[in-house]
């Protein structure tokens, strides 16, 4: 048995500790807001966070996260009120919109240890991928994110 | 173990012959005259007695935000805020066969599909008038509670108001009423000036849910006791299954049957990662395929092929005579690679099938062909069969295929149970319906003022449409493929149409000549077709007869685009806009043109060249003529969104082919354009009145010749054959 603790909820799940946490997520506790896009940490659409860290949870291990805070975007906010969400529906970023959650998880968690990101800041961290081309939205939502955060 | 043999091939051929279109038999679905019973408007407009409006539209949502602009021209005529639009969703209906397809086939061609960028184009004045319907329903319902004149009454945010006692009513109160009148033959639509919404960049109606994970694309669709698969091919283009052997497999915890069918073997267990495992250890055994199929023997195919006559796609003037004259001639050869897709949501699909009825839940481009498929699988009637449209996680012309929904609908079956299935990403990108790889030969002969009088092209590639299972009507005996032809003098030859070279370059003797080469590589749509290598070869080309003559790249465009404004008008404004022949300081430019979906457009890249060869391109300028414009912000991420798929498959990988195996898996050795790497893009749009152009691909073929022609100014080198590569260019 293997016990998560995921957007503050116990969830203890007959589970092969070797699974890959995204699935965990998707196929067991139904939240599909983690995507699976590639299943080798390259993407990024199967963000979440770890004890505050974005993760690739298609590379990390039900075993290793056993017991972690982990927040999925179900659990960034209640509301999409998260200052990240709010800057995402400001500049309208979504195209298909799949690879979107991981960036937000990605970019909350880059504003919780960055307030202020550079431009490059922002080239080496977000290393998501999408193929609608939505990257400079994406990168002004980032701005607007940390605007938001600082309360402007 | 028995392979299951499916009869779809031949199925689908018959379906599609039969009325020489897609005879789907729908005469048990619900028609608009027949549903007046409850209401006069079709199933797919509802208003609810609270006045909240549940649509049905005939476009997927792949990110092209046709939800948002289908239900931006309802809610114009109709007179709501788009906060009243409660539920929009892609419905299957047979009012939604497309027109544009119809009309580009004689109505050969007629189901229900979201390609060819053309949403918006067929459908703006239909969901016009849908709404200016239901808004004169509502009207006359109320003048008749009130008994009042109709011209006392106006339709103001979702209200009917009387302006002579100030008394109003909601729709919701009005619906019942307004459903048992006779709904008028030509309600008035508004005038430009009245438009509230249209025009304006109204936010995307699906942005809500797609932030906060709620979206449901076709990897989340969530069936109580469904079970959970994925798929795993013969790894070798033309292989046959003949076995497996699944005791590995089977021996993965969770994992519940391996089903083989002709060409792949479907794994179904009760999660899908079990299910991916156990498909990691499944043996298959195979015979046949194109094991000696490579990049190089299909180069040495294109070669030998490029000899034979080939089909006309373009004729005009005297070429013969016009090259024999010429002063130069230049003779160029151009190259473009395959392509995958490479949708951020892999291929999948789900389905229920019962002895009663059957269900599909898919991210298809095309709800009819996925039907088909299901009437094809399980020998039911279409009345029994329904089809669920979810979010796309991208399309780009890969979800317009039905391949993807084989597997679900089998394993459902075989299981009785609901059945997911997910392609992992290896799978996805290893057995796509590929961008074709092609290669273009032109003769261009230049008079003593060194501008083009004649152009001899020889295309020569695969016939796309051939490869389709169901060939489509504007597929030729003799392999002429207007989806892979398009873009190079063309002019939308389509079988009931004469060839429309008017608004072209003004090259007065052309032949352009398309030979069919077939390859064993499974080729489809591409995001932007044939004009993907067509604009590639066409605007270097171009730009090679402008240096060749001393011209100036854009004043050479000028010159053979003066019958045409709209293409002199992009033109100017983007070298305005871009500053043409001024770049800053070690940056280039390159420039191109298309006219690609009757959208006039000109994009000029700047970039800088490295030492060793990288590239880095610093700002995109496009410039659009689309005609009307009903949301810019949608239209002009449309542009910078297909400008960034071209610029990955410009920059990035390939998809090539050795030993009859795809070589390439997923994102680490097909690599994608990144955050990091995208320019400034500067979209522009010269907004007017004419017919809506086509969008969704127009970005994506010219960025690659844009790209090119700037490395020739930074580097004197040529780029004939896509992506770059840096040591190309050292």
């Amino acid at each position: 048995m293997t016990t998560l603790s995921v957007n503050g909820q116990q969830h203890t799940m007959d589970l092969d500790p070797a699974t890959p946490l995204l699935w965990a997520l998707r196929d067991h506790l139904k939240l599909h807001g983690t995507k699976y896009g590639c299943g080798i940490e390259q993407c990024g659409a199967c963000t979440v966070h770890v004890n505050g860290r974005a993760v690739r949870s298609c590379g990390i291990t039900v075993g290793e996260v056993a017991g972690k805070a982990i927040t999925t975007i179900e659990g960034l906010s209640p509301d999409s009120s998260h200052p990240v969400q709010q800057a995402w529906i400001e500049v309208d970023v979504p195209q298909c919109g799949y690879c979107q959650t991981g960036m937000i998880m990605a970019t909350a968690a880059l504003l919780e240890r960055n307030s202020k990101p550079s431009d490059r800041d922002i080239d080496r961290t977000i290393t998501n991928i999408c193929r609608c081309g939505t990257y400079n939205q994406v990168r002004e939502a980032i701005y607007r994110a940390a605007q938001i955060k600082e309360g402007a | 173990m028995k392979i299951v043999q499916l009869n779809r091939r031949e199925f689908l051929k018959s379906s599609a012959l039969a009325g020489g279109g897609l005879a789907l038999g729908l005469s048990g679905f619900a028609k608009l005259a027949e549903a007046g019973g409850e209401s006069a408007l079709p199933p797919y407009l509802r208003i609810a007695s609270d006045g909240g409006i549940h649509l049905g539209v005939p476009s997927a949502e792949m990110g092209q935000g046709t939800h948002t602009t289908l239900a931006m021209l309802l809610a114009e005529e109709l007179e709501v805020e788009m906060s009243q639009i409660h539920h929009i969703e892609t419905l299957h209906h047979p009012d939604f066969k497309h027109p544009t397809f119809r009309e580009w086939t004689n109505s050969a061609a007629n189901f229900q599909i979201t390609g060819g960028s053309v949403s918006i184009r067929a459908w703006h004045l239909p969901f016009r008038k849908l709404g200016a319907t239901a808004r004169e329903l509502l009207r006359t319902a109320a003048t008749r509670q009130w008994n009042v004149p109709v011209a006392e009454c106006r339709a103001v945010n979702g209200r009917i108001e009387h302006s002579g006692t100030g008394r109003s009513l909601g729709y919701g109160e009005l619906a019942g009423s307004a459903s048992r009148l006779t709904p008028p033959e030509n309600p008035p639509l508004k005038s430009p000036e009245q438009f509230r919404l249209l025009g304006r960049a109204i936010p995307r109606w699906d942005t809500p849910v797609k932030v906060n994970g709620t979206a449901v694309f076709g990897t989340d669709v969530d069936l109580p006791g469904m079970l959970y698969g994925t798929v795993k091919h013969c790894v070798v283009c033309g292989e046959k299954l003949t076995g497996v052997d699944d005791t590995r497999a089977k021996a993965v915890p969770g994992v519940i049957a391996i089903i083989p069918l002709e060409d792949q073997a479907v794994v179904v267990a009760d999660s899908t990662w079990a299910a991916m495992q156990g498909a990691q250890v499944l043996t298959l055994h195979t015979t046949g395929g194109y094991s000696d199929l490579s990049d190089e023997s299909i180069a040495r195919q294109f070669r030998s092929d490029l000899a034979k006559a080939g089909v006309p796609v373009a004729h005009r003037g005297d070429p013969a005579t016009a090259m024999g004259k010429a002063a130069q001639v230049l003779e160029l050869e151009y190259e473009a690679p395959m392509q995958a897709h490479a949708a951020m949501e892999p291929l999948c699909a789900t389905a229920s099938v019962t002895p009663e009825g059957c269900e599909v839940w898919a991210p298809t481009q095309s709800s009819d062909f996925a039907m088909m498929m299901a009437m094809g699988v399980t020998e039911l009637p279409p009345e029994k069969i329904k089809v669920h449209t979810t979010y796309l996680g991208g399309g780009f012309g890969r979800k317009v295929e039905y391949d993807f929904i084989t597997a679900p609908l089998v394993a459902s079956m075989v299981l009785g149970k609901p059945v997911k299935i997910t392609w992992t990403r290896e799978e996805d990108t290893r057995h796509d319906f590929y961008r074709p790889p092609f290669l273009i030969h032109m003769q261009f002969g230049l008079d003593v003022h060194d501008m083009p009088q004649g152009l001899r092209a020889k295309l020569v590639g695969p016939a796309v449409s051939r490869r389709w299972q169901m060939p489509p009507p504007w597929l030729e005996e003799n392999g002429y493929d207007w989806v892979v032809t398009i873009g190079m003098f063309d002019g939308y030859n389509l079988p009931n149409r004469t060839p429309d070279l008017s608004k072209a370059y003004a090259i007065p003797n052309l032949q352009v000549d398309f030979v069919p080469s077939d390859i064993q590589v499974p080729t489809g749509a591409w995001r932007s077709i044939g004009t993907s290598h067509n604009t590639f070869a066409l605007e270097s080309g171009l730009d090679e007869v402008a240096h060749a003559g001393g011209h100036d790249p854009f004043e050479l465009r000028r010159k053979l685009l003066t019958h045409n404004p709209r293409a002199l008008a992009v033109l100017d404004r983007a070298a305005e806009l871009a500053s043409w022949g001024k770049p800053p300081e070690g940056r280039f430019q390159g420039m191109g043109y298309t006219d690609y979906l009757e959208t006039y457009q000109v994009q000029v890249a700047e970039i800088s060249v490295s030492k060793r060869g990288k590239i880095t391109v610093h700002k995109i300028t496009c410039v659009a003529d689309c005609g009307q414009v009903f949301n810019p912000r949608i239209a002009k991420r449309q542009l910078e969104g297909g400008i960034l798929y071209g610029l990955t498959a410009t920059l990035k990988g390939e998809i090539n082919v050795q030993n009859g195996q795809i070589v390439q898996s997923n994102f680490d050795d097909y690599p994608m354009l990144k955050l990091k790497d995208t320019p400034e893009i500067n979209v522009h749009l010269l907004e007017n009145h004419e017919a809506p152009g086509g969008l969704g691909e127009a970005g994506t073929p010219l960025i690659g010749p844009a790209v090119a022609n700037a490395v020739f100014a930074a580097t004197g080198k040529r780029v004939r054959r896509l992506p770059i590569r840096p040591k190309d260019l050292v």
